[in-house]
């Protein structure tokens, strides 16, 4: 199965991205694996013919080099679902975008470089109604939005949503990297 | 200043200063218990709750693990609605020593406990949990006791029988008359207000903070605060009590209780200011995680719901930089003859299993010094609850119901499920009427108190599904509809403490959700 770009996550990062995406003409997939809690720009994505793959998360990629080729998901693991552009928009701990060992943080579908503090006694902060430093923690991508892997640039993945390190415009996030794969 | 009079007061609502307020309101005695948080606030509920076989203490301790085994005995019999009949295995792995267990078996029997070798392979048998690799075991009769349903039985009698009791009150200082303590100064937290409460004797069981009330008194009685911490798991993986079958150390008891499981502990001094505010660190819960898969290899994988510390209240004999050499036998001492202060008493050391002794001996001296002589009967007479059997549920009774019992024993006939047999807290099956009860005899002033006497928010959610709609319910109960963010404020602040010590995994998913519910 093939589009120009899937997008993985169906928080407000990626109905955000999907919905922009579709309208300027791209045949886009989004696989969300839990609700999406956004549900106008979901429900307009669907009404104007755009893919979305409910209860479904991607479990591994398929890469040439630096560039992703495909993916596969739990439930659909004999499809090979191929794209020019993925978007990671998984989310933070809650929605398992992260995860978080004892003594690492990590994105655990394709093992992007993820920003955290090495010591577990400072990811969190004593005042519940602090900023949490865990919070911020996340994908740190390249300028225009791609995530490392390895130290190395992605070719066509881009991260977008709370995925992202530091403090996140969810919105904003992803209106950039629509404006560079529609170009 | 509002002033009454008491024939003994006595200072701390944790298991010593409950269960001595029972057995002075038992021998006719005009009580009032004075506690500055909650009841069961300190160590009280902060330990293993585990009723010790006394096996732990038989090789290097041996009059505590006399004392122990005799508790141990009684408390199946007087509070069975708070103990949960689970033996414990003591268990040799590899590298331990195995020439110590013969050691052990003769001194747990020279204690008067039983303690029975068994084959590797029927321990497994017995208690499929347990690390595969063990090359020996014994079987003793350790138990798992809920410590707040235990102190709160405790709190309960001591009322009916008469005795007063103030929660939020803080003792700020002694009334000393002609060279005798006669009395405290105590402010209620809640309302501010100061007060006079006078007494023939004061009894100090203020655990750790014993120290400080004695201080207060301008004696010193040299305390020892040391810090263990534990972690409670989501779920329940065994079903006996396992220990390490080697001298006492770090995280080597794995204790269960209702549906979960607890590891622990450390132990560490700490300076007397931290004892309010103890906190466990990574360091810490990285240990006792490390230790305790020796004991059950299936905790490795077992999402850890949160850690908690409590400071033991021993009282110093020598340096000991753990504090694992002092003995944790039972310390009472008369002020009287120890330091020329009379009408002070301070009962402390001891241990959960021991509390109804200490509290006989502390209660048997203010008696001896009133002239009272009535015999203690807190060995004989069932704690509220534990009465009568509740009798096997029936199949018709409601979830909600069947949990009431388990928590309260026969004191479930006191609660009225008509129209309020809704669950509040799911995890836990709290109901409406369950709540009601709690508010009506337990002396609940918020939801943390809620939670230590119905179990309410101890579940797999933390409360983070289930707190506003309790604290609703709670506020509007209470007749404060206004207080309920309050309450869901403290709640909250209350469950991070836990929470961030175990920030990985399903804990911090945990946190980021109650931070994006209850965060902004």
């Amino acid at each position: 199965m093939r589009y120009d770009i899937i997008i993985i996550g169906g928080g407000l990062a990626g109905v955000t991205a999907g919905l922009q995406l579709h309208k300027a003409g791209k045949r886009c997939l989004i696989i969300s694996e839990g609700l999406s809690l956004h549900k106008t720009p979901k429900d307009e994505y669907i009404a104007a013919g755009g893919a979305f793959l409910p209860g479904d998360s991607v479990i591994s990629g398929e890469w040439d080099g630096n560039a992703l080729k495909a993916v596969r998901t739990r439930n659909l693991e004999g499809t090979r679902l191929e794209a020019d552009h993925f978007i990671l928009a998984s989310g933070k701990f809650f929605s398992r975008g992260l995860v978080a060992t004892m003594d690492a943080v990590i994105e655990p579908v394709f093992g992007c470089d993820v920003e955290f503090d090495s010591c577990r006694d400072k990811w969190y902060n004593d005042d519940f109604y602090a900023v949490q430093p865990f919070e911020r923690f996340g994908v740190k991508p390249t300028e225009d939005g791609r995530v490392f892997i390895g130290g190395v640039p992605a070719a066509n993945l881009w991260a977008a949503g709370e995925i992202l390190a530091g403090e996140t415009d969810i919105e904003q996030s992803a209106l950039k990297i629509v404006s560079i794969l529609v170009k | 200043m509002a002033s009454q009079e008491y024939d003994v007061i006595i200072i701390g609502g944790g298991i010593t200063g409950a269960g001595t307020a029972r057995d002075c309101a038992l021998r006719g005695l005009r009580t009032l218990l004075i506690e500055r948080h909650d009841l069961a606030a300190g160590a009280t509920g902060r330990n293993h709750g585990l009723l010790h076989s006394g096996a732990r203490y038989a090789v290097t301790d041996s009059e505590s693990a006399a004392e122990c085994i005799r508790e141990n005995t009684i408390l199946r019999k007087i509070a069975s609605n708070c103990v949960e009949e689970t033996d414990g295995l003591f268990i040799s792995l590899p590298e331990d020593d195995i020439e110590y267990r013969k050691t052990f078996i003769e001194s747990c029997q020279r204690a008067g406990i039983k303690a029975e070798a068994i084959d590797p392979k029927d321990a497994i048998r017995m208690e499929p949990a347990v690390n595969p690799d063990i090359i020996g075991a014994v079987k003793v009769p350790d138990a798992s006791v809920d410590p707040f349903r235990l102190t709160t039985a405790n709190v309960l009698d001591a009322t009916v029988h008469g005795a007063e009791v103030m929660t939020y009150s803080e003792v700020t200082g002694f009334i000393e008359e002609n060279g005798r303590i006669v009395g405290v100064t105590v402010r209620n937290h809640r309302s501010g207000e100061l007060s006079e409460m006078r007494s023939a004797v004061t009894v100090n069981a203020a655990g750790i903070w014993g120290h400080a009330i004695a201080e207060l008194a301008g004696i010193s009685i040299g305390m020892y605060p040391a810090k263990g911490s534990l972690l409670i798991f989501g779920h329940r993986v065994n079903r006996m009590v396992i220990n390490r079958c080697r001298k006492p150390a770090n995280a080597d008891i794995l204790v269960p209780g209702d549906v979960v499981c607890v590891i622990g502990t450390t132990s560490t001094k700490v300076p007397f200011e931290d004892c309010d505010d103890i906190r466990v660190t990574a360091d810490e819960v990285n240990l006792l995680l490390e230790e305790g898969c020796k004991l059950a290899p299936s905790i490795s994988h077992t999402r850890v719901l949160r850690a908690y510390a409590g400071v033991r209240p021993l009282v110093a004999s020598d340096e000991d930089p753990t504090g694992r050499s002092i003995s944790r036998g039972i310390v009472l001492l008369d002020h009287e003859t120890r330091d020329g202060l009379p009408g002070l008493i301070t009962i402390t050391g001891g241990k959960l299993t021991s509390y109804r002794l200490m509290a006989e001996q502390a209660t048997d001296l203010v008696c001896s010094k009133l002239g009272n002589v009535k015999k203690c009967e807190t060995a004989l007479r069932p704690l509220p609850g534990s009465e009568e059997e509740v009798g096997i549920s029936r199949q018709s009774d409601s979830l909600g119901r069947k949990a009431a019992g388990n928590r309260h024993g026969a004191r479930v006939f006191q609660m009225d499920f008509a129209d309020k047999s809704e669950v509040v807290c799911e995890c836990e099956h709290v109901t409406r009427a369950e709540i009601e009860y709690a508010i009506k005899f337990l002396d609940v002033h918020n939801l943390i108190d809620l939670r230590r006497r119905t179990r309410i928010g101890m579940g797999t959610c933390q409360g983070s599904f289930c707190m506003l709609r309790v604290a609703t319910v709670l506020a509007q109960a209470l007749g404060c509809p206004e207080k309920a963010s309050e309450f869901v404020r403290q709640y909250v602040e209350e469950r991070w403490k836990g929470l961030t010590p175990v920030c990985w995994g399903e804990g911090i998913r945990e946190m980021e959700f109650m931070r994006k519910q209850y965060g902004k």
